[in-house]
């Protein structure tokens, strides 16, 4: 899945995105039926592969997908990892929020190169209004110091060992669900009828790892 | 058993040809080559260059007994970041690639390590699945990948049990365990951990330990062999039981401060009483 994002590709997807796709075609989009939870593959756009692999343990490996036209009656969608996001994902997203579903969006910039974090901040921007910032390495500072804990506040509290490189959210992007050490890397937004969860610290290693308080989130979050 | 050591003894400002002879007048039967530690061996000495390295230890009349490294302390196969994780795979691949070249059956990778940032089950969890993929390419090249023991500096896999279940996990015929019977001073005893892997021993690194010394007793340090508080008897009897007849490889931590070439025949010497049971 090989995908540039032309600035023309660009303008098709924001306009996409910015007049629900049901509207477009002068009629109601349909809403959430199903009830499928799925985990979308972006090979080769997601920079964390065990976070995928959380992911998909979490929810079973028969919720992964690579397709995303498989995506079209999902009631939960997760992008792990995500670095560079695709014009197809980014309309299969929109897609869901406006079909009134929840998307977690994990952000994989802090593993991500250079340019595709360029493109990875555009896209959530123009996209998704969500403002994203370069990654920082909490580490060397808490060396022999307190260890960086994301402390989640929505749907339940959760305490999640950070994942060495956070990509800070703009406080302004939606409502805020975590944070470390006064870094928002968790907001929740309304995004057409659904809701847009988007994570800066990467949660699915956590999983991936065992971690009993991560699985908790998820599992408040998506039920 | 055979006798060995490494090449990262022999004395920073000598010659590979040099150091050869040391070893060899000294008694050793064959050499541990550590990649990236000595010039004549490093991460870019071409297959060529690698093939003339094997053939100079041929004509000093050793062989090389297994191929080592210590580069995964600083890439660690438990990395988080891919990248580094990465380059952690590709120097297994390398050290694979340059025993068979060197006609050498086993390498030694250090599997994992812990440290504050990046916490035990991930370690655990990347190390398994990083070995599964090296253990078929170590298969396909007719050599084994022993994880070493370095318990109190990798924070990892401490006890043999753990080891062993680690080894399950991996569950690869062609991954066990070098073991280094100097590096489990504080939390165990050697002999135990031979008993408990026996067959899935790729070699065993060899060195004595001095243990809980200091004005506090809180400090355990490595020494020269017979020297410490190591049970040899005790580990000469282990190997016999689960029949080890590989190689015994030095390694030296402490090292002699002058007449460097000393300690090459006294490790000898004392290599030779372990392995004839004159303890």
């Amino acid at each position: 899945m090989t995908v540039r994002l032309t600035r023309r590709q660009f303008l098709e997807c924001s306009a996409a995105v910015a007049v629900p796709l049901g509207r477009r075609l002068g009629r109601a989009s349909p809403e959430v039926t199903g009830t499928e939870q799925l985990v979308l593959d972006l090979d080769p756009h997601c920079s964390l592969r065990e976070s995928l692999a959380g992911y998909a343990a979490a929810l079973e490996r028969r919720a992964l997908r690579t397709d995303v036209s498989s995506l079209a009656r999902c009631a939960v969608l997760i992008v792990p990892a995500a670095a560079e996001i695709p014009t197809q994902v980014v309309g299969a997203i929109a897609a869901c929020l406006d079909r009134g579903g929840l998307v977690i969006l994990e952000s994989g910039a802090g593993f991500a190169s250079e340019r595709d974090f360029s493109r990875h901040r555009a896209v959530l921007r123009d996209a998704f209004q969500v403002h994203i910032d370069s990654p920082i390495d909490l580490w060397p500072e808490a060396k022999g110091s307190a260890i960086p804990y994301v402390n989640f506040t929505w749907p339940v509290a959760a305490t999640v060992r950070d994942f060495s490189r956070v990509a800070p959210l703009a406080s302004g992007a939606g409502e805020i669900i975590a944070q470390v050490h006064g870094l928002v890397v968790g907001i929740k937004r309304r995004f057409g009828r659904g809701n847009l969860i988007v994570l800066g610290s990467p949660l699915g290693p956590a999983l991936w790892a065992g971690d009993i308080e991560a699985r908790q989130w998820l599992r408040a979050v998506i039920r | 058993m055979k006798k060995s050591i490494g090449d990262n003894m022999i004395p920073k400002d000598w010659g590979l040809a040099q150091g050869l002879e040391l070893v060899k007048r000294a008694g050793y039967d064959g050499i541990e080559l550590w990649l990236g530690d000595m010039p004549w061996f490093q991460m870019n000495t071409s297959d060529a260059d690698v093939r003339a390295l094997g053939r100079a230890v041929h004509s000093a009349g050793l062989v090389v007994s297994n191929v080592s490294t210590g580069l995964h302390w600083g890439s660690p196969l438990s990395a988080r970041d891919p990248s580094v994780r990465a380059r952690a795979a590709r120097i297994v691949e390398r050290q694979i690639e340059t025993a068979s070249l060197l006609g050498a059956d086993a390498v030694l990778v250090v599997a994992g390590l812990v440290t504050e940032e990046i916490p035990y089950n991930e370690v655990y969890q990347r190390s398994v699945e990083a070995l599964k993929p090296l253990g078929d390419t170590a298969r396909q090249a007719g050599v084994r990948i022993g994880c070493e023991n370095c318990n109190a500096e990798q924070r990892f896999l401490m006890s043999p049990r753990e080891f062993w279940q680690f080894l399950n996990d991996v569950n690869h015929p062609a991954v066990g365990i070098h073991l280094d019977v100097g590096n489990i001073h504080d939390n165990g005893f050697a002999e135990q951990w031979i008993e408990i892997h026996g067959p899935r021993i790729t070699r065993i690194h060899v060195k004595d330990v001095l243990r809980h010394r200091g004005r506090c007793g809180d400090q355990s340090v490595y020494t020269n062999l017979l020297l410490g508080d190591n049970n040899w008897p005790a580990i000469r009897a282990a190997l016999t039981k689960v029949g080890y007849d590989g190689w015994l490889v030095a390694e030296m931590e402490a090292r002699y401060r002058y007449a460097p070439d000393q300690q090459f025949f006294d490790t000898a010497q004392a290599m030779d009483r372990l392995i004839s049971g004159r303890l």
